[in-house]
């Protein structure tokens, strides 16, 4: 099979959101929100089910078969010689490799069932609102190709991201709201930028980073003290007149920073969130994902949260070896704030509205050369979904006995992309940019909406 | 139903004429089907039929869709592509599009349907009607487009006002439309105005207060030639010509590996636009600097550095057989820049079909790509002219006379020679010895027959007949055939048998003796190599007489991957074979498919290597080895023979050892002496030098520096040796007349190939052209039919670029797409009379600068009139000059101007920007914050967390090319004004130097105001600024001295709208 970078041609139909494309800037709105009218609010295809986005980023691929997709065959065949179907895209399609059967135990979870393993102990706890699917395919198994395919609809980084195209079909709620808003966690991801950045789109609906240590924004801390700030502000006001940027970078210093600091929030917060816990990377992780639900509150469209990288590897879940230990660090940095996350939004009533996805660029293969890693592994692989008009409680999909190939329900990013557009009111067919000669789309020439998942 | 279940059970044995039951079955089974899920997209209802593919009739599957294959084949389930597609077989051509499979027994129903002949009813009269229409009938059509017509060149009309021609076209439409161009700007706004449109840099105070002083009528002319001149004219035009190639240092991906010396590019540049080169120089240098007459700068063909041009932007690691589609990405990208740079035409539109719009069909794609895809992307060295000549010269008496040392030292060693040999161990290894001491050894115990020796030597020179192919041969001057070596060692490392190679260091004289043959090493391990084969075509295994070290790579490049992962760091010291076999070359192990590639080995010292250094931790190269400018390699001959079948050594050398009566060791200290004796007059035998490597590692042969005679050669040798200049190096192309045509990826496949397209040129350029080397990839006739004055894009584009960069905006405002989805030039007229006047100047950029600056509409205020405003207030008549925001390479060259800070030297490697955060991973790495003062045009383009400030003010992400980049007006650049580390540095660099100098306040804040915007403040601003001053002065608690207070002033006027805008 191949694939490769398709465009959708020239629509005769002239669906522009040129008036949408210049109305978000960064984090200017927050010093903003007394001066600026209400936003329209977005000019969407359809109803929305979500109003907004956070992507929890698992970058570099969690073992699906170790977390969500259990595969009793592989224990049975522990040890013994792998074998597998043709379609399987994974490295390692020669050598010896043998079947690998799961590090860590599944049990069902909830009212629902659900199949989690102890991996992710916290966010078994919300499995009921876990929309699981098993039967995602990449398109190749390297992290750059698909970390871009995962963000950008294309394995080549020359497209717009997810979140920026969001931030384009939606606008903002308020005049000066960041459509688009990366959690980071000091580390970038295979890719690069082009993973969060905004390509032919406006430049203004790149991500905008929030850092977890120090200076959470770039160029936030005043440089003079206050008052003479103030004073240079007022001369700027004499000698240039309007001097809105200006004035709306000022106020950010203080706005920013508040939004950004969580000392406010309860100590039962903090506490599910575990912004106290012992390393630098569990409370910065903790941090961020509190900050996710800070700023969706005050209304950005998509927030995305990425993982920390703790040890030298190419990406953050990328266990080659080291399988027990790394993944299961990981997974005490990110399980229990992100099944936080869940609970949180759900006490607070922005679950429904909230579509909250879980998802790496990979998974890792069922088979291996030794017993502690995994390698990469795209012909089917699991995401969760949860929130924002998408059942909870089930699986959607299947790998076949061994969790090698999706062989039910096959599912492909460019099918999430536009599952995820169409909880938002848009249609993934109708959301286009102009650029280069052709009509531009997230989706490409591909997608198709997982209305059996929607509730 | 009950016939239709039984069709269904005996389907297969149904005769395949349709009988009344297979109608009834169609009718009852399959037309439901086909109305239900395939009607919407294939009949004559269909809203947009796709495919052209329609199933409402008969004839609709017998005529089959685009592909022009029949949809049914009746009676072959397997066969048909309906089938297939309704079963999924193939998830690209998966129908229904995008959902889930039919139920089972529906497909169930569709297969015996076809198995029964596939009965069909629907046949009636009526004509397929084909929605899709003729190519040549849209192309014919598609070819009467604005852009593809030749110049039209009218004269200028007369209008009043005019300063040349550029103005009576623009004075002339503003007058249709009732309009006045604005009044002229004042001088020091056109000062400023110039400097930053030519240099990219805030004219100084100097400069503005000689253009006030010159009351001469032509002192505006002067000024522009002055600016012309200036060695940053170059720098700012090269920044404008790198947003269409998207330059960057760096590959970006997964790992950011490096751009090999891209900076060269960029410097070449540089040089081109002060040097004026004409455009169509350069676009032929830019796409086949390697096929054209060098042209020389400081000894190095600026040529050949021009095909950087190509290789920029993303690039990932690996080749096509390792991951789909590596090789066609870089296809893709690169037909894209140069359709989109050169000709402003979107060929990338059609990798999958014909363009939807323009006169450009996807065979236009394939005709590029085939010439791109048969270019070789290596490492080329630059030098036009050998330094190393002379050094040389120099060393090689000095390199006789160290032999001649050695050989008498050695002569007169004999005694201990033999008690040396007599004191080595006896041995019993099974096989035929095949070193010296070896059988020196085997002799001791028992002595070999000579009979049997004899035999042993014929039996192999035999199997070294029968198995061999001599493919090149290095150690004569002219028998490396089809095989290329290049680099400035391999050039000068021609070498008898029994070369020396001095050890660079320590308290030896020779590290090695050599065989005849081409060795990088002979004079330093400094100087360069490379060796490319031919690609490798029925050739099962290779055996390469070779020695190598420092991290020489050895690669075979599949598809023309530009980074190989199949590279490998060869380190083999010691003379021997190095057998490569794969069974077949061109299926290289590991690959995806099994599909033939194109495969050749490249074998390179680190300066002419593509992939070096590699991605951080690849074969184990550390930054240290990275920055040892020491590699080197060598071969004798090249081989093909059978898998498992190497060459063998013939033991020729053995025979004075076996022969006769006399003791072993003295033989072999005979044997040994005569040939010290013919090495030391030059008339080595290739097996002299097998037994002479051997005694030197062996230690027979004493090798040390304690005669001090020796010594003071060797230490002559080894300074004189430093002298070499190792040669520029920089990643271009080559030409290999091996070139293949492609064939079009059926809806821009990969895998699933239509007819071969001649490789060539875009068909409403000419199409193919007879090529002058059959062979050849025709990239040399591509360029040349691009920089033709016949082309009626070319010129058009880039005199549109170059008004763009002058006016703000384009005659055609979309200056990469002159297309259907283009925007139509505002001034047709106009365009083609300056397309036609550049042509006839001889392609100069700075004529046409010249023409355009001079014009009294480049000279107008940036005042626009209400009446001007209500008519076209879009400015699209140019009714006044635009004001324009500085780019970022400008706004951080202006901080660093004004504040003293720049360092105006001119070219180099790449300064890293400043980072908070490093990835050395990935080496970004944190530069100096202020970037040692260089202009942006230096600091390093990583592509993978590309410089921040820059970005932050729209300097474009260079994947794509942009032709017109965005201004964005933004709180975060506010932010980065008022707290930016870099801007703070810049203004408290300011204040201090101010302050070095004696002055009242005012006359200081005039001189820095002045220094900023090119003119001196008003009254009233002056006063604003005073206040200020004293203001924080109040709030900080200094005194109107204090350095604090006028870093605060400098900060101010940094922030001031004028400081980054030019009315």
């Amino acid at each position: 099979m191949s694939r490769n970078p398709r465009c959708p041609g020239f629509a005769s139909a002239f669906n522009r959101r040129d008036f949408l494309q210049r109305s978000s800037m960064g984090f200017g709105w927050l010093a903003y929100q007394g001066l600026a009218q209400q936003w329209a609010s977005a000019a969407t295809h359809f109803t929305p089910r979500a109003k907004r986005v956070i992507f929890l980023f698992m970058d570099g691929g969690v073992s699906h078969v170790d977390s969500f997709d259990p595969k009793p065959e592989l224990a049975k065949r522990h040890g013994q010689q792998a074998v597998w179907r043709a379609d399987a895209l994974s490295q390692g399609t020669s050598g010896n490799r043998k079947w690998l059967r799961n590090l860590w135990d599944f049990k069902q979870r909830g009212q629902s069932g659900l199949w989690v393993s102890d991996l992710f102990p916290h966010i078994a706890r919300v499995a009921d609102e876990l929309c699981v699917i098993r039967s995602l395919v990449g398109e190749s198994p390297l992290h750059g190709a698909q970390a871009l395919l995962l963000h950008t609809g294309r394995t080549v980084g020359a497209a717009p991201s997810l979140g920026s195209w969001l931030s384009y079909g939606l606008g903002a709620v308020h005049e000066q709201l960041p459509g688009y808003v990366l959690l980071n966690n000091d580390w970038i991801p295979n890719g690069g930028f082009q993973n969060f950045a905004s390509s032919f789109l406006p430049a203004n609906h790149q991500a905008t980073m929030v850092r977890a240590r120090g200076t959470p924004v770039d160029n936030i801390d005043r440089a003079s003290p206050a008052p003479v700030q103030r004073a240079m502000l007022e001369l700027l006001s004499e000698q240039d007149g309007a001097i809105r940027n200006h004035e709306i970078a000022a106020h950010m210093q203080t706005a920013v920073p508040e939004l950004c600091d969580i000392q406010g929030e309860t100590a039962a917060t903090r506490r599910l969130y575990g912004v106290d816990r012992p390393s630098d990377f569990e409370r910065f992780y903790a941090l961020q994902c509190l900050r996710a639900r800070r700023l969706i509150e005050a209304g950005v469209r998509f927030v995305e949260v990425t993982c920390p990288l703790t040890h030298n590897n190419n990406a953050p879940w990328d266990q080659h070896g080291q399988l027990k230990l790394r993944h299961e660090e990981n997974a005490r940095i990110t399980d229990q704030p992100v099944a936080a996350l869940i609970t949180d939004l759900k006490a607070r009533g922005l679950l429904d509205e909230t579509l909250v996805v879980w998802a790496g660029e990979m998974g890792r293969t069922p088979h291996s050369t030794g017993s502690d890693g995994r390698d990469h592994h795209v012909s089917g692989y699991t995401i969760f979904l949860a929130g924002g008009g998408i059942k909870g409680g089930m699986t959607f999909g299947a790998t076949d006995e061994m969790g090698m190939s999706a062989v039910e329900d096959r599912v492909d990013i460019h099918d999430i992309h536009a599952t995820i557009l169409h909880q938002l009111g848009l249609d993934h067919e109708r959301l286009i940019f102009r650029f280069g000669g052709r009509d531009m789309r997230l989706t490409d020439v591909h997608g198709r909406v997982l209305t059996e998942i929607v509730s | 139903m009950r016939i239709a279940f039984m069709l269904f059970i005996l389907g297969v044995a149904l005769p395949l004429h349709a009988s009344d039951a297979g109608v009834d079955f169609f009718e009852k089974k399959i037309r439901p089907a086909l109305v239900d899920h395939c009607y919407k997209c294939h009949s004559a209802d269909a809203k947009k039929l796709k495919g052209g593919l329609r199933l409402d009739l008969k004839a609709g599957w017998q005529l089959g869709g685009d592909s022009g294959k029949p949809a049914v084949v009746p009676g072959k389930p397997e066969e048909s592509p309906l089938i297939r597609a309704i079963r999924h077989d193939n998830a690209d051509e998966a129908m229904p599009p995008n959902q889930s499979k039919l139920p089972a027994y529906v497909i169930a129903d569709f297969v015996a349907w076809v198995k029964m002949g596939a009965p069909d009813p629907r046949d009636g009269n009526v004509e397929i009607k084909r929605v899709k229409q003729d190519w040549e009938t849209i192309y014919a059509e598609r070819l009467k487009w604005w852009s593809l017509q030749p110049l039209a060149v009218k004269p200028p009309p007369k209008v009043a006002g005019a300063r040349n021609d550029v103005d009576r076209f623009l004075f002339a439409a503003l007058a249709a439309k009732g309009l006045k161009p604005a009044a002229e700007a004042d001088r020091r706004t056109l000062a400023r105005r110039l400097s930053f449109a030519l240099t990219g840099l805030p004219p100084t105070i100097e400069t503005v207060d000689r253009f006030l002083a010159d009351t001469s009528p032509t002192a505006y002319e002067a000024l522009v030639q002055t600016l012309l001149a200036s060695p940053h004219f170059g720098e700012r035009w090269a920044r404008h010509w790198m947003d269409v190639v998207h330059y960057a240092d760096t590959h970006g991906y997964e790992w950011d590996t490096p751009a090999k010396h891209a900076w060269r590019y960029r410097d070449y540049l540089i040089r081109a636009f002060n040097d004026d080169v004409p455009f169509d120089r350069m676009i032929l240098e830019q796409l086949a600097g390697d096929l054209i007459s060098p042209r020389l700068h400081d000894g190095a063909n600026e040529a050949l550095i021009g095909p950087m041009a190509l290789r920029l932007g993303e690039r990932r690691h690996g080749d096509s057989a390792q991951v789909e589609g590596v090789t066609q990405e870089t296809m893709a990208n690169i037909i894209d820049t140069v359709s989109k740079g050169f000709l402003a035409t979107t060929v990338a539109c059609a990798q999958c079909h014909d363009h939807k719009l323009d006169a450009v069909g996807q065979r236009d794609y394939y005709a590029l790509a085939g010439v791109f895809m048969s270019t070789r992307w290596g490492v080329r060295p630059l030098e036009a002219v050998d330094v190393n000549e002379a050094v040389i010269a120099e060393l090689r008496p000095l390199k006789q006379r160290i032999r001649g040392e050695l050989a008498k030292r050695w002569l007169g060693t004999r005694d201990e020679l033999i008690a040396k040999l007599q004191a080595l161990p006896v041995q019993d290894k099974p096989g035929f010895p095949e070193t010296y001491a070896a059988l020196y050894q085997r002799m001791r115990k028992a002595p070999i027959k000579f009979q049997d020796y004899l035999e042993e030597r014929q039996r192999r020179v035999e199997a070294n007949n029968a198995n061999l192919k001599l493919l090149a041969d290095f150690t004569v001057a002219n028998g490396a055939k089809d095989w290329h070596w290049e680099g400035a060692g391999m050039k000068h490392g021609l070498v008898r048998e029994g070369e020396i190679v001095i050890a660079e260091t320590g308290d030896m004289a020779l590290s090695q003796i050599l065989p005849a043959g081409r060795w990088s090493h002979a004079w330093s391990p400094r100087l360069a190599g490379a060796l490319r084969s031919p690609l490798l075509e029925g050739v099962p295994a290779l055996s390469l007489g070779f020695a190598g070290g420092k991290h020489v790579g050895q690669s075979f490049i599949l598809d023309h991957a530009f980074h190989s992962e199949r590279m490998k760091f060869l380190n083999q010291p010691n003379v021997g074979w190095l057998t490569l076999s794969a069974n077949k070359f061109d299926t290289l192990e590991g690959s995806i498919d099994k599909m033939p590639r194109r495969v050749y080995l490249e074998l390179a010292t680190k300066s002419l290597n593509n992939y070096f250094p590699p991605r951080t931790g690849y074969g184990g190269v550390t930054e240290s080895d990275a920055a040892d400018p020491r590699s080197w390699f060598g071969l004798t001959r090249v081989y093909a023979h059978p898998v498992g079948k190497p060459p063998i050594d013939m033991l020729a050398r053995f025979a004075p050892l076996l022969a006769g009566q006399s003791d072993p060791a003295t033989k072999l200290a005979t044997a040994l002496l005569a040939a010290v004796e013919r090495w030391g007059r030059d008339a080595c035998r290739a097996e002299d030098v097998l037994l002479l490597d051997e005694a030197l590692r062996a230690g027979w042969l004493a090798n040390d520096l304690k005669s001090e005679s020796l010594a003071k050669l060797v230490a002559e040798y080894r300074t004189l040796e430093k002298k070499l200049e190792p040669e520029r190096t920089v990643g271009s192309v080559s030409e290999w007349n091996e070139a293949r045509n492609e064939r079009i990826g059926i809806r821009g496949s990969y895998t699933d190939f239509g007819a071969e397209v001649p490789r060539g040129n875009i068909r409403f350029l000419g199409g193919p052209v007879s090529l002058k080397n059959p062979h050849s990839s025709g990239r040399l006739e591509l360029a040349q039919s691009i920089a033709s004055p016949n082309n009626p894009l070319t010129a058009r584009v880039y005199v549109n670029r170059v008004w763009l960069h002058l006016f703000g905006e384009g005659l055609v405002r979309t200056p990469d797409d002159f297309g259907h989805l283009g925007q139509a030039p505002t001034h047709p007229e106009l365009l083609d009379y300056l397309a036609d006047r550049f042509l006839r100047e001889g392609w100069s950029t700075k004529k046409l600068v010249t023409f355009l600056v001079t014009s009294a509409a480049w000279r107008q205020s940036s005042a626009m009139s209400k009446e001007a405003y209500a008519v076209d207030p879009e400015n699209r008549l140019l009714h006044h000059m635009p004001m324009r925001r500085l780019e970022a390479e400008a706004i951080r060259d202006a901080l660093l101007a004004v504040s003293g800070r720049l360092d105006p030297q001119l070219f180099g490697p790449p300064i890293d920007p400043y980072r908070t955060a490093e990835d050395a991973a990935k080496r970004l790495l944190r530069g100096p914050l202020d970037g040692n003062g260089r202009r942006s045009i230096y600091t390093k383009m990583t592509l993978m967390e590309p410089p921040r400030f820059l970005a932050l003010f729209n300097q474009p992400i260079p994947r794509l090319t942009v032709g017109k980049r965005d201004v964005s007006d933004v709180p975060d650049q506010a932010l980065a004004l008022l707290n930016d580390p870099f801007v703070l540095a810049m203004a408290k660099h300011w204040s201090e130097r101010e302050l070095k100098v004696a002055r009242s306040a005012e006359q200081r804040i005039a001189a820095m105001f002045t220094a900023a915007f090119a003119r001196p403040p008003s009254g009233a601003e002056s006063a604003r600024l005073m206040k200020f001053l004293a203001r924080s002065a109040e709030l900080r608690g200094a005194s109107l001295q204090a350095p604090i207070v006028w870093q605060d002033l400098a900060h101010a006027l940094i922030n001031m709208r004028e400081f980054i805008y030019v009315p």
